[in-house]
């Protein structure tokens, strides 16, 4: 049985951020957008997390958990702003949020 | 008060400028008067209080502003700065009185107030940063004025404007930041104050480069060939106002700049580039002069006619010598005084008539035999007819340059020709002949507000021409310690022989005198 | 005696002044008397210090205050009064004295009187300070200052297109001169260090040939311009357009005479480059002859004259450029007399016949106009140089000189354009004043002039005669300072045979001229005759096609080159750069600005490929560090 390193957990990191990544590209709904981006943060975690575990270092986790903080009220702000949004517009499609065109 | 003359020369008319929105609108052109007078007087006192013996840097201030960085408000004149902010403090004061009906004359008035102090802070500063700051500040009244007060192409005309030499300043600006750089590398402080870079020598290929940078940005302020094209749109769309000012002050700022920063910071670029440079500016002088000839607008001749007298002041800028440069500094008065002088009377006329086109004119001297007179005398002085201004600096400007080269000197000096030419077309296309067209007929001769602006300019454009002795005697004992200094800083051989070695040469005479003994 | 310098000198200026303080209002005569009044102080002043210098005195030598100094250079304006410039200090006032007088009369009608006395008085002024500056930067004052006043003068009817072209066509060509003698004064500065004639005379003999020979032609090319010679000689015929006392004073006697002083006052630099001397001289005899002959078939009487004035500019620089500095003098002292007599009569003859010129219309006019007559034929006599008038004595020693220094060419020549000039002096003098009344056939009813006007010339009529006899005095005074050589051909029997040669030459050109123009079937030319369609003619009158030539070729071609240089170069190719590259600033940001569609899904697109990019560019960064060596040595294989 293989050990779980340091590289399993960046290469996890890394698959979760390129799926994130893709999520944030190819998504038009808003509240998918979202999840993309979670998962995007959620992968950055996880990296914080083993690489503070491999230098023994507490600083990354407390990080992680600033990050945790972070998501938290952005998806609660992002959140209270797509209900707006969907309450006016009734829809939360991607592509008819254009108002801020150059 | 005497110590802080600079800073209240400078600050004065900013203030006044802020108190000027809340005066009555009645009122506001003798306010405006008034304080430009004040600033004038005190200028006069600058001049007076001024040791005319003593060659270096006088009435110096200096206050911290960002000491970590070696920024500070440092203020100085010597004889080269001292004639040219009373100048800009002279052409304020008449440029308000003689102020025609405008719309908004608070706004302008106000506007003028702090061109001014931009003005005068750009020729009083001896710090790069502060000498940064009220360069690119000056291009924000004159850009008001232009987009305010112009003509229909006011907007295109102000944008170039506003947008060509902001961009020249920029790389001035990365010039300055590596300048600053060099010497923090070379003495371990940081340091913008010109007097310190002055005692800097650097490499000669650091030169070079750092050359090219100023030059750009002071070549695109003067204007130089092939940067001068937002020259002739800013006169031609400015207001009579704005023409003087950026005639008569603006420009110099750039030919200004060359004697305070390139020739003494980098003495063998300065060398290197010579020829080039004075290629460039005998192209200046003789294609300006030719295009002027083919304009059909004449506040358009002036305009280039401007170009191609800068050319002169370039050249003799670029002679190194005492006699050039001396006659490049007395220059840059002349030609403030003239081109000044000549666009306050295009807009006598504009004033009338409402139109610039050379063809709508004809036979003037019938009618306005006074106004003929003056623009005579002003053409004249343009031409650089001799007990005239101008001819002082030109001829200096050119005898200098002829210790450089001969037949580069024999090819400026074709100026004088081609200059006589498009400026007596122009004059007897205005003034000569017949009237031919009945709305001429009956334009009122020049009056007394008018010519309040205008006798002063005509008599300071003869007293200097046969008296310059009071003028140039302060800015030859300048120049020649910026010469000396450059020949001393000098380098590479040819630089050494090119600058010529005032200190050397009174301890030869007087050698040579005691052998004749 | 500086008093008197200072009299002689400013009188003038003030009178100036004076007159211009009247400049735009109507005619008063006050404007027109004070100025003469004050040259004629002026005069007087000059003949005391003439009369100091004839008596031996001191060269006056005074220094009135710094013009210019900065660096090494140092210009005072300094005034000397000396053999030469008292001699050219009493032509230039005694001319100009008379001529004002005489205009008072002259532009009675006009009514830009009080201007033209202003000009006028200026002119005397510059021209003073022209002969009696100490430096070269002096001599250019007056230099240009006379220039400043011929132009306006020349265009003093400024109405009429012509003048104002003329008067911007002499301006301008001195000025091409004047580039020339700036030149010459910067060589001087750089070699001799100082600009003071004295000074710089006595550094000369030090410098090699070379740059003395450029010195020499540099400052003779100014000489050219305000002398008009040739090829800068068109701007003096056309100098006529300005009223006639204009043309005695300033075209005639005195400002085109100073090229002629500017060579005589650098006498000792251009005896050190006898080649540069003899190019002079040749090129005088050349216009001498050139002149006169253009001269030969003339249909205005004033541009006759200016003709005549201008061949006998030749003769004063053939003799100064010989090195006969004093002949030049003296023959510049009494052409200036007779010249400006002959003007002053053409004037009148142009008053009484409403400034009608051609000489074909008039005839006969000797009846009406007997004193005008007798002095316009005297004046001539005097130009023809028959003894015993001023020109005999001048204009003789100049063939003298010519025999004697062994240049028979330019001897020839000149004895040739003595013949011409004859002739040609007598061909307007015989078409104006004998023969056939033709005049009547255009209804001109001519009147003599006002006896003030007469009386004004008549110390120029006095002088035109006598003035010869002042030779051995003048000769003994400024031989002081002039390489002064009594030019004599050694053999006697040569030297009669040679003056009653010339004598008899001159007289036969003068009956020939009375004999082919007093004859009654004189006809006002109408272009059919036989003679006015032949080349030689054509070639004459067109005045050698050279002002068609700088019309068609150097005025037009300028003018188009101006306009093609701003209409093509300085709007499509200077300006169209600048605006072109602004314009590819904004096209990028046009171009660029759909990027900014507001979706929120593109922009995040975007912004993912910006993070690869400058990821990958870190990477590529990276690994150029890492490798940085082994890149180096591959590229240095490579040969780069």
């Amino acid at each position: 049985m293989m050990e779980i390193g340091l590289n399993h957990y960046l290469v996890l990191s890394t698959i979760l951020f390129t799926i994130g990544l893709i999520g944030v590209m190819r998504r038009k709904n808003l509240l998918l957008l979202f999840f993309a981006t979670e998962i995007l943060l959620n992968s950055v975690n996880i990296a914080f997390a083993a690489i503070s575990h491999f230098y023994g270092d507490l600083t990354g986790q407390m990080f992680a958990f600033f990050v945790i903080a972070i998501a938290a009220s952005e998806v609660a702000v992002g959140l209270g702003l797509l209900i707006v949004w969907h309450k006016r517009h009734s829809n939360i499609d991607l592509d008819a949020l254009s108002t801020m065109k150059g | 008060m005497i110590d802080h003359i600079l800073s209240i020369l400078i600050f004065f008319p900013a203030v006044a400028a802020v108190f000027g929105f809340i005066i009555q609108k009645d009122s506001i052109r003798t306010y405006g008067v008034a304080v430009a007078t004040i600033e004038f007087a005190l200028s006069l006192w600058l001049w007076f209080a001024f040791d005319t013996n003593a060659s270096g840097m006088q009435f110096m201030e200096h206050a911290a502003l960002v000491p970590a960085f070696g920024i500070n408000y440092i203020l100085g004149v010597d004889g080269i700065s001292l004639f040219i902010i009373i100048l800009a403090a002279f052409f304020t004061m008449i440029g308000i009185a003689s102020l025609t009906d405008t719309k908004n004359v608070k706004n302008m008035i106000v506007t003028l107030l702090f061109l001014q102090m931009t003005m005068v802070g750009v020729f009083a500063a001896l710090d790069a940063i502060v000498f940064y700051v009220f360069w690119e500040l000056s291009l924000v009244p004159m850009l008001y004025i232009i987009g305010a007060w112009g003509g229909p192409l006011r907007i295109y005309a102000s944008i170039k404007f506003f947008l060509y030499t902001f961009t020249g300043s920029l790389v001035m600006l990365v010039g300055i930041l590596f300048m600053a750089y060099f010497y923090f590398q070379a003495t371990g402080v940081w340091s913008f104050a010109i007097l310190d870079w002055y005692r800097l020598i650097l490499p000669e290929t650091f030169q070079l480069w750092l050359f090219v940078a100023f030059f750009i940005g002071f070549a695109i302020k003067v204007p130089m060939f092939p940067f001068h094209t937002w020259l002739p749109y800013a006169h031609g769309q400015a207001p009579t106002i704005g023409s003087v000012m950026l005639a008569a002050i603006l420009l110099k700022m750039g030919t200004y700049a060359f004697i305070r920063f390139s020739l003494p910071l980098f003495p063998d670029a300065s060398v290197f580039f010579m020829f080039p440079i004075a290629i460039l500016a005998i192209i200046m002088v003789i294609y300006t002069a030719m295009v002027a000839y083919a304009q059909k607008d004449i506040k358009q001749v002036i305009a280039y006619s401007s170009i191609s007298h800068m050319g002169i002041i370039i050249i003799g800028t670029f002679a190194l010598n005492v006699e050039g440069i001396s006659g490049s500094v007395f220059l840059m008065l002349g030609h403030g005084v003239v081109a000044g002088g000549l666009f306050l009377l295009v807009g006598v006329i504009y004033d009338r008539r409402h139109t610039k086109m050379m063809d709508q004119f004809g036979g003037l001297a019938h009618i306005m035999p006074r106004y003929a007179t003056i623009f005579g005398i002003m053409m004249m002085a343009s031409v650089g007819l001799p007990l005239t201004i101008n001819f002082v600096g030109e001829f200096l400007s050119l005898l200098g340059f002829y210790q450089q080269s001969h037949i580069l000197t024999l090819l400026a000096g074709i100026g004088i020709i081609v200059g006589a030419i498009y400026m007596l077309a122009a004059y007897k296309k205005m003034f000569f002949g017949e009237v031919t067209i009945e709305e001429n007929r009956n334009l009122p001769d020049v009056n007394k507000r008018e010519l309040i602006a205008l006798i002063p300019l005509v008599i300071i454009a003869i007293w200097l021409g046969v008296y310059p002795k009071p003028v140039l005697e302060p800015i030859s004992n300048s120049v020649e310690s910026i010469v000396q200094l450059m020949h001393d800083k000098a380098q590479t051989e040819e630089a050494k022989s090119r600058i010529p070695n005032l200190a050397g040469k009174i301890v030869i005479t007087k050698a040579s005198q005691e052998e004749a003994h | 005696m500086e008093k008197y310098l200072y009299i002689a000198l400013f009188a003038p200026l003030v009178g100036s002044m004076f007159a211009a303080l009247f400049g735009a209002r109507p005619k008063t005569v006050i404007a027109g008397l004070v100025p003469s009044t004050l040259l004629l102080i002026s005069l007087i002043a000059s003949s005391v210090l003439l009369v100091h210098i004839i008596g031996g005195g001191e060269v006056i030598h005074v220094e009135m205050m710094t013009w210019m100094a900065t660096g090494d250079l140092y210009i005072p304006f300094g005034f000397v009064v000396d053999q030469i410039s008292v001699t050219m200090m009493m032509v230039v006032t005694i001319v100009s004295t008379v001529v004002h007088f005489y205009a008072i009369g002259y532009m009675d009608h006009d009514k830009g009187f009080n201007r033209f006395f202003a000009w006028l008085s200026a002119f005397v002024f510059s021209m003073l300070i022209l002969v009696m500056s100490d430096n070269y930067a002096g001599l250019f004052i007056g230099w240009e200052g006379v220039g400043l006043c011929s132009w306006g003068l020349i265009g003093f009817w400024y109405h009429k297109e012509s003048a104002t072209w003329a008067a911007n066509e002499a301006f301008i060509m001195n000025r091409i001169a004047d580039l020339g003698m700036l030149i010459g004064i910067f060589l001087i500065y750089w070699n001799t260090g100082t600009l003071q004639y004295e000074e710089a005379f006595a550094a000369m003999p030090g410098l090699d040939n070379a740059t003395l020979t450029w010195m020499g032609i540099f400052l003779f090319i100014g000489a050219m311009g305000k002398s008009a010679q040739f090829p800068l000689h068109t701007w003096l015929a056309d100098a006529m357009e300005g009223p006639t006392p204009v043309s005695a004073l300033i075209h005639a006697a005195t400002m085109v005479t100073a090229g002629v002083y500017l060579v005589i006052r650098s006498n000792e630099l251009y005896s050190l480059i006898p080649n540069v001397g003899l190019f002079i001289a040749s090129l005088g005899a050349f216009v001498a002859i050139f002149a006169a002959s253009m001269a030969l078939v003339n249909r205005d009487i004033k541009r006759v004259i200016a003709y005549s004035t201008l061949s006998q500019l030749g003769y004063m620089f053939a003799a100064a450029g010989l090195g006969a500095y004093w002949v030049a003098l003296f023959h510049l002292m009494a052409h200036a007399f007779f010249k400006a007599l002959l003007f002053l009569g053409a004037g009148n003859v142009m008053h009484a016949m409403d400034s009608e010129l051609d000489p074909f219309k008039m005839g006969g006019l000797g009846k009406v106009m007997k004193a005008s007559m007798i002095m316009m034929t005297l004046a001539s006599i005097a130009l023809a140089g028959l003894f015993p008038l001023a020109g005999f004595f001048s204009k003789d020693v100049i063939l003298e000189a010519a025999f004697a220094e062994h240049h028979f060419i330019i001897y020839t020549v000149l004895l040739l354009t003595a013949g011409l000039t004859a002739f040609y002096s007598f061909r307007i003098i015989a078409l104006i004043f004998h023969g056939e009344e033709r005049y009547k056939l255009f209804g001109f009813h001519p009147h003599e002039a006002y006896k003030f006007m007469l009386v004004a010339m008549s110390p120029l009529l006095i002088l035109a005669i006598i003035a010869g006899s002042f030779r051995t005095t003048f000769f003994s005074v400024v031989e002081e300072i002039l390489s002064a050589t009594e030019y004599h051909i050694h053999s006697h029997v040569t030297y009669w045979v040679m003056t009653i040669g010339t004598q008899l030459f001159v007289i036969l050109a003068i009956a020939y001229a009375y004999k082919k123009y007093m004859s009654r079937d004189i006809k006002v030319p109408d272009g059919t005759s036989k003679m006015e369609n032949s080349f030689k003619y054509k070639l004459l009158i067109n005045q050698y096609y050279i002002p068609y030539f700088y019309e068609e070729y150097l005025v037009k071609s300028y003018r188009e080159l101006s306009t093609v240089l701003w209409k093509q170069v300085d709007m499509k190719i200077v300006d169209a750069s600048v605006d072109g590259i602004a314009g590819i600033i904004y096209g990028t940001g046009e171009k660029t600005r759909n990027m900014q569609s507001g979706n929120l899904s593109t922009m995040l697109k975007w912004m993912v490929a910006g993070t690869v990019a400058m990821l990958s560019l870190a990477v590529v960064f990276g690994l150029a560090v890492r490798y940085s060596d082994e890149i180096k040595t591959i590229l240095s294989g490579l040969g780069v």
